[in-house]
């Protein structure tokens, strides 16, 4: 079975919290995992003195864990990808930039 | 009520610009006994204390010892000075009419020339673990200590003598009795409250040091994300363990249970 790197979504209504954790892809979304390797607070918050207004999001990780599962073939979902891409533990799937152009696929070739 | 107003009541008609209590000194509530209404410390007091801790420089323990007001309290009163102070310079309005209002109702502390006492300091925290009986048998040549006091009520427990607020209070004490002039002891005690305070500040700075070290930042949209490296063997063998990362799984979380405190406890 494919064991993939996911979020599990604990907390409460309108107050999300997740897991990170490696679970096998076909158990229930929030089913007991392989491995709890960190949570993911999607809740933007202020730091307590601050007044710039700038807002941060809280992660943590085991980085070496997760690592390690990426290294036995464990796949990451999209959101799960997105941060794992921050920490340079995968290639980032969408790079910040102006668009590229996209590959058109050769003509195919006419043997006459 | 009318005929009370009119005759033992009409003292509390108008403001009298002093704790004017339907009680006695200090009770409120006459029926209740046990409700003391504490003074509070007078604004010239805490003005007078910002400028010791700030503008003098004195160590926040030297301020409390010699103004006899908890350290807590003595941190309290200069971090509210300083927002005061902030807006001030900001042009923000202040409230004083009604903090005149109120301070005038209640008992007040001032430090007339320089000293004064507000509440006791040296009072050490009574922790719960020993508030036991215990019955320890002991040879009777043995000196017991406090030490060893403490030792029995558990390991983790400090002796009194650690957990005081104040030990550099005792330590002047003994200065003085062994004979130390009162100008030298005191100058032995500031100098050893701001050592302290020194050594909790670079305390607090390692602290933060290694907080900052195990994070790493990355500014990867409008938001800032702060990663936080973790183990996950602190979740222990069953993955149960209270400092182990993330929501427990097979375990009931009592954030709602009746009795929990539910307001935010700290400010964040």
């Amino acid at each position: 079975m494919v064991v993939k790197i996911r979020l599990a979504r604990f907390g409460r209504v309108n107050q999300p919290f997740y897991n990170i954790v490696v679970a096998h892809a076909r158990t229930a979304r929030n089913s007991r995992p392989l491995e709890v390797i960190g949570t993911y607070d999607p809740i933007p918050k202020k730091d307590t003195y601050d007044d710039s207004g700038k807002l941060h999001k809280d992660i943590k990780l085991d980085v070496l864990r997760a690592k390690y599962w990426i290294g036995v073939g464990a796949q990451p979902t999209e959101t799960a990808w997105r941060l794992l891409s921050m920490l340079g533990i995968v290639e980032p799937k969408y790079r910040p930039g102006p668009p590229q152009a996209p590959q058109l696929p050769d003509p195919p070739k006419k043997t006459a | 009520m009318r005929e009370w107003m009119a005759s033992t009541g009409h003292v509390f008609r108008e403001p009298t610009g002093q704790p004017n209590y339907l009680g006695d000194e200090n009770h409120p509530f006459p029926a209740n006994r046990n409700f003391v209404s504490d003074p509070v410390l007078s604004e010239e007091a805490r003005e007078e204390i910002w400028r010791r801790v700030v503008k003098q420089g004195e160590a926040i323990k030297t301020v409390s010892a010699n103004f006899s007001v908890d350290m807590r309290r003595v941190a309290a009163v200069v971090r509210l000075k300083e927002v005061e102070k902030a807006w001030e310079r900001e042009g923000k309005k202040m409230a004083t009419p009604y903090a005149k209002a109120v301070m005038s109702m209640l008992p007040q502390t001032y430090f007339r020339d320089g000293t004064g006492a507000h509440e006791p300091i040296n009072e050490i925290h009574v922790h719960s673990h020993t508030m036991q009986q215990i019955f320890l048998p002991t040879s009777e040549s043995r000196q017991f200590t406090r030490e060893d006091a403490a030792k029995a009520f558990g390991d983790h427990i400090l002796p009194a003598d650690k957990r005081v607020p104040h030990p550099e209070l005792i330590t002047l004490e003994k200065d003085l009795l062994a004979g130390k002039s009162e100008h030298e002891a005191k100058k032995a005690f500031e100098n050893r409250a701001m050592e302290s305070e020194v050594k909790a500040a670079e305390r607090l700075r390692k602290k933060k040091k290694a907080e900052e070290e195990r994070m790493t930042r990355v500014k990867a949209s409008r938001f800032e994300f702060r990663f936080e490296d973790v183990n996950v063997d602190d979740a222990g063998k069953d993955g149960r363990s209270r400092r182990g990362t993330g929501w427990r799984y097979g375990v009931p979380f009592y954030d709602r249970r009746r009795g929990e405190v539910k307001i935010p406890t700290k400010v964040e």
